[in-house]
């Protein structure tokens, strides 16, 4: 503490200046009844060093995903930042700095943050992108509000909102949360028994307020048929998909075939998983959707000598001027993951992130390859197209099989029961860019030996 | 400068990556999903887009860089050792959904930080997931809302806030379906208790409210206030953005508050990051606990065999019994709590000397503005925001009368202090405080840089309102045309410069 508080020792001297005689004085407002008379119940201070130990004892603790061989993702998805990243992200005019209130002292963090609204538009094929929201569940609740703005006039099917029936029970909640005092309903968008979404669920969804959806979705799979989703559901119904960011090196832009809204975690672009956050939400819309979007966005501008400058703007669906009325009440957002976000995209180029998607493609079709081989492990949808992940059905639960799979120094996936007890017996089993072949032939050896023992 | 679309490196310049584990040719791939054009992003070596970032990073004003006085956000300064712990592998490269016994060491710290946060506020439970203040607020009040579905009192729809509450306030009950309700302060920036009276009745769900309030100013009625929302059933929620005044001295507990968001960020001082990211825990008292979000963390006595990270000790996870759900999808921004958690082992029970830091200095500084402005002649160009003896970590002043007398502006007194090197006061909030400037230094700056603000602060005021109006000059950009860029609206490279 000695070492954070420059003014210790000199307490008096200010005080006195002030005509005070003690600290006490300074809280002579806070009256008697409300005011608290012993110390606080807590542990003493330490020094860095001190703290540094106990940071590595029980973070050492933790069992790190590069200890073992780990398949898990489920949203989240083990990657390598490059080291730049890091080295930059950390410079203290970036990482002490706050809101750019002041735009001319905050032009750095500025034009960084078009510049990544400029590389996410691009990236899902829509022109407007905003700096950032918190994390992909509540861009996804967010761009279904938004939505709902829009539309709730025109919308035959008042407040009506239709949700993939896929989307996890987690993010469901976040949804729900989000939505539910606004006096919008969600109802199930379908989905057929390939995974792919039920037609006719998506043309009940005509006149409703909005259409939510993932690709890929939950499970990994791919569904060429969501490119007719706009289509079916018609002008006065938002598109709204939700990315894996990564899968757009490779495929399509949901913009590009008719998505009105994308959103997405942007936690692959620049950010460890770290146990699931701070992470960020990526948030793109066409122009119509632009005004009743929520969060920060940057414009370009000038200054007083016509010289490029850049600034916060759209500002007035923002809380600080609209008060009740705001699009949303986003303040403090996740803008320095962002920049890492942007600086990875940066250093990955048009061709690198094209690789980038190949390579997790790679290691997934790897890790299919091997799994092939065990005997008791089938594919949930063997002939859908994966990315990132995909859903295994196993001959006992999946939790017991991670529990045993764990004396193989091998995490071997997501138990899917905990989305649904249906599911029990399923894992979803994740590769990415860090997936080593050694990782694999350990899980392809464990995993056969465990299905082996519960066959028999 | 460049901006990165004016780097036009060759095909494939970037960062090179190992081959696939398998060769393209043998994948297959969803061909009818295949992207057609690539994204038209830039081509940067790494030298470039190191001189790149490192040039933009030049334009920016940080904590590290200069005095930060920018109320209500409590840019205290960052200690770097949190930052080497955040990038250790025990969270960097943990994923949310491990077994707990992967997890010991990040449940623990969840733990200490539930425990120590809920002692500081006098509140019962702490739940970590919310990732920012305003995420708090929102979760605190669809608490509040599930418990009274809960109690058969769905018809308390209205949500009280102060015309002096930050914006989130409003937003935030309004996201989750409340009216809001808005009560004047008083002329000295205070609750007035009859308006508040006044609205109260039972339709109302809650009174939202930050103690020491948007100005810097401790509400002594609190009690009373409590009192008065209590007697008509219903809850008085914290808004925690001026916690960094309190501890140790009071406790939203002890002021009769129900619950109380922390905004992390800035008492615990997680780097702000350019606009984020934060942490947003809440804390309630027991009535309301069992519809915080989940999970939670628990301890119980270990089990044999268990291997602990603290004797006997065994952390898990526990799903409050009428739990609202979710409001982030996995245990909110974990990283930030630990830099918090590094942050709150160096105080320890002193962060009671740490509150009083930041009341010291922030009367300081009022203080010594005043006295240099008298000696200056330029007292008559402002006025306290609100009417005081002491001010708590914070106090605002109003430019309404060098508005009146010279057309200066809060503003432009802003500008000019950017000129002087600083970061500009918050300007314009609180929204009843005219040509307001709200100024918080913080426990972390030095006496000396507080006497030498005041000194620039009086010469600013002093100086010339040409010069002030054309301020600043001496920044990378001049005054920035905000107008300009929302009727010319540029978010985007344009379509010309790909
Ligand atoms: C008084 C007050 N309340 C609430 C908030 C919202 O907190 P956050 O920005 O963390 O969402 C802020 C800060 O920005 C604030 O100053």
């Amino acid at each position: 503490m000695v070492d954070q508080l420059p003014n210790l020792g000199r307490e008096a001297e200010m005080l006195m200046a002030m005509g005070y005689a003690s600290m006490d004085d300074l809280f002579s407002d806070v009256p008697v009844d409300v005011r608290m008379e012993e110390d606080l119940p807590l542990r003493p201070p330490q020094s860095e060093e001190e703290i540094i130990a106990d940071a590595r004892r029980l973070l050492g603790a933790n069992v790190s995903l590069g200890s073992m061989a780990s398949f898990i993702g489920a949203g989240l998805y083990r990657n390598h930042v490059p080291a730049a990243v890091f080295q930059l992200v950390t410079r203290g005019e970036f990482l002490t700095a706050y809101t750019p209130y002041q735009a001319e002292v905050s032009q750095g963090m500025l034009q960084a943050m078009w510049e990544f609204q400029g590389l996410i538009s691009e990236l899902v094929g829509l022109p407007v992108a905003n700096l950032s929201v918190y994390d992909g569940s509540s861009a996804a609740a967010e761009a279904i509000t938004c939505a709902v703005r829009v539309h709730g006039r025109k919308a035959t099917q008042k407040g009506v909102v239709y949700v993939s029936e896929l989307v996890p029970p987690d993010r469901w909640s976040v949804i729900h949360n989000y939505t539910q005092g606004g006096g919008i309903e969600l109802r199930t968008l379908r989905h057929l028994e390939d995974g792919t979404v039920d037609p006719a669920s998506v043309a009940e969804a005509a006149g409703a307020c909005a259409v939510y959806v993932e690709q890929p979705n939950p499970l990994g799979l791919l569904d060429a048929s969501l490119t007719s989703v706009k289509d079916a559901i018609g002008e006065h119904t938002a598109f709204i998909v939700g990315v894996n960011p990564v899968s757009l090196g490779l495929y399509e832009a949901p913009g590009h075939y008719g998505a009105d809204i994308v959103v997405g975690e942007g936690q692959p672009f620049g950010s460890p998983m770290t146990a699931g956050g701070p992470i960020y939400g990526i948030f793109a819309c066409s122009k119509a959707y632009m005004r009743q979007m929520p969060g920060r966005i940057v414009g370009r501008t000038i200054d007083e000598d016509e010289q490029t400058a850049y600034c916060l703007t759209l500002s007035t669906r923002e809380q600080h001027i609209r008060r009740h009325r705001a699009t949303s009440n986003l303040c403090t957002n996740e803008t320095l993951i962002a920049l890492m976000g942007a600086m990875h995209m940066s250093l990955l180029g048009p061709e690198g992130v094209r690789s980038l998607a190949v390579r997790n493609a790679a290691a997934l079709h790897a890790v299919v390859q091997a799994l092939e081989g065990v005997d008791g492990v089938e594919f949930v949808h063997p002939d859908g197209h994966h990315f990132n992940e995909i859903a295994v059905q196993l001959p006992g639960p999946a939790a017991a099989c991670i529990e045993a799979l764990e004396a193989h120094g091998v995490l071997p996936g997501f138990d899917l029961g905990r989305w649904s007890e249906a599911r029990s017996n399923q894992l979803l089993v994740t590769a990415t860019d860090q997936t080593r072949p050694e990782d694999i032939d350990r899980l392809a050896s464990a995993m056969a030996a465990w299905c082996a023992e519960v066959v028999a | 400068m460049n901006n990165l679309w004016d780097f036009t490196g060759a095909e494939g310049a970037g960062y090179a990556q190992p081959a696939p584990l398998v060769p393209e040719s043998d994948l297959s791939l969803a061909t009818p999903l295949l992207r057609k054009d690539a994204p038209r992003w830039p081509r940067l070596s790494e030298p470039e887009m190191v001189r790149h970032y490192t040039n933009l990073s030049r334009r920016n004003f940080g904590i590290d860089t200069g005095f930060y006085p920018l109320g209500s956000c409590t840019m205290k300064h960052n200690p770097r050792v949190n930052e080497v712990i955040a990038q250790m592998p025990g969270i960097c490269d943990i994923h949310p959904h491990q077994p707990e016994h992967h997890l010991q060491g990040l449940l623990s710290i969840f733990h200490e930080m539930q425990h120590m946060l809920a002692v500081c506020a006098g509140m019962d439970e702490v739940t970590l997931q919310p990732v920012a203040g305003a995420q708090g607020e929102f979760t605190a009040v669809r608490c509040i809302q599930e418990y009274f579905r809960e109690r058969g009192e769905a018809q308390r729809t209205r949500i009280v806030v102060p015309d002096s509450a930050h914006g989130t306030n409003p937003a935030s009950a309004a996201m989750a379906g409340f009216e809001i309700v808005e009560v004047p302060s008083t002329e000295d920036g205070r609750i007035d208790l009859e308006a508040l009276a006044a609205v109260l009745d039972d339709t109302i769900a809650a009174m939202m409210i930050t103690n020491p309030n948007t100005l810097g100013l401790f509400e002594t009625d609190i009690a009373a206030a409590a009192e008065l929302v209590h007697g008509v059933g219903g809850q008085m929620y914290y808004d925690g953005a001026n916690f960094n005044a309190i501890i140790g001295r009071t406790s939203p507990g002890l002021m009769g508050f129900d619950a109380v968001h922390y905004n992390l960020h800035k008492t615990f001082s997680q780097p702000h990051g350019g606009g984020g990211p934060g942490s947003g825990p809440i804390g309630v008292k027991a009535h309301l606990a069992p519809f915080l979000p989940g999970p939670v963390v628990d301890v119980r006595a270990a089990e044999a065999g268990e291997r602990t990270v603290e004797s006997g000790r065994w952390f898990h996870w526990r799903e409050p019994e009428h739990s609202i759900g979710k409001v982030q999808q996995w245990h909110g921004n974990a990283g930030a709590v630990v830099r918090c958690w590094a942050f709150y082992r160096r105080y320890g029970r002193d962060l009671r000397t740490m509150s009083e830091h930041a009341v010291l200095n922030a009367n300081y500084l009022r203080h010594a503005i005043h006295r240099e402005a008298k000696e200056a002649g330029v007292d008559h160009l402002f006025v306290d925001g609100a009417r005081t003896d002491v001010a708590k970590h914070e106090f605002t002043l109003s430019m309404q009368p060098a508005k009146e007398a010279l057309g200066v502006t809060a503003m432009d007194i802003a500008k000019g202090l950017l000129d002087m090197g600083y970061m500009a006061p918050t300007v314009y909030f609180p929204l009843v405080v005219p040509e307001c400037l709200m100024i918080e230094p913080t426990e972390t700056e030095a006496k000396d840089t507080l006497d030498q603000f005041a000194k620039d602060f009086v010469a600013v005021v002093g100086t010339d309102p040409a010069t002030l109006h054309a301020a600043p000059v001496t920044t990378p950009v001049r005054r920035v045309d905000e107008v300009y860029a929302a009727r010319n609206l540029c978010l985007r490279v344009p379509e010309e410069d790909l």
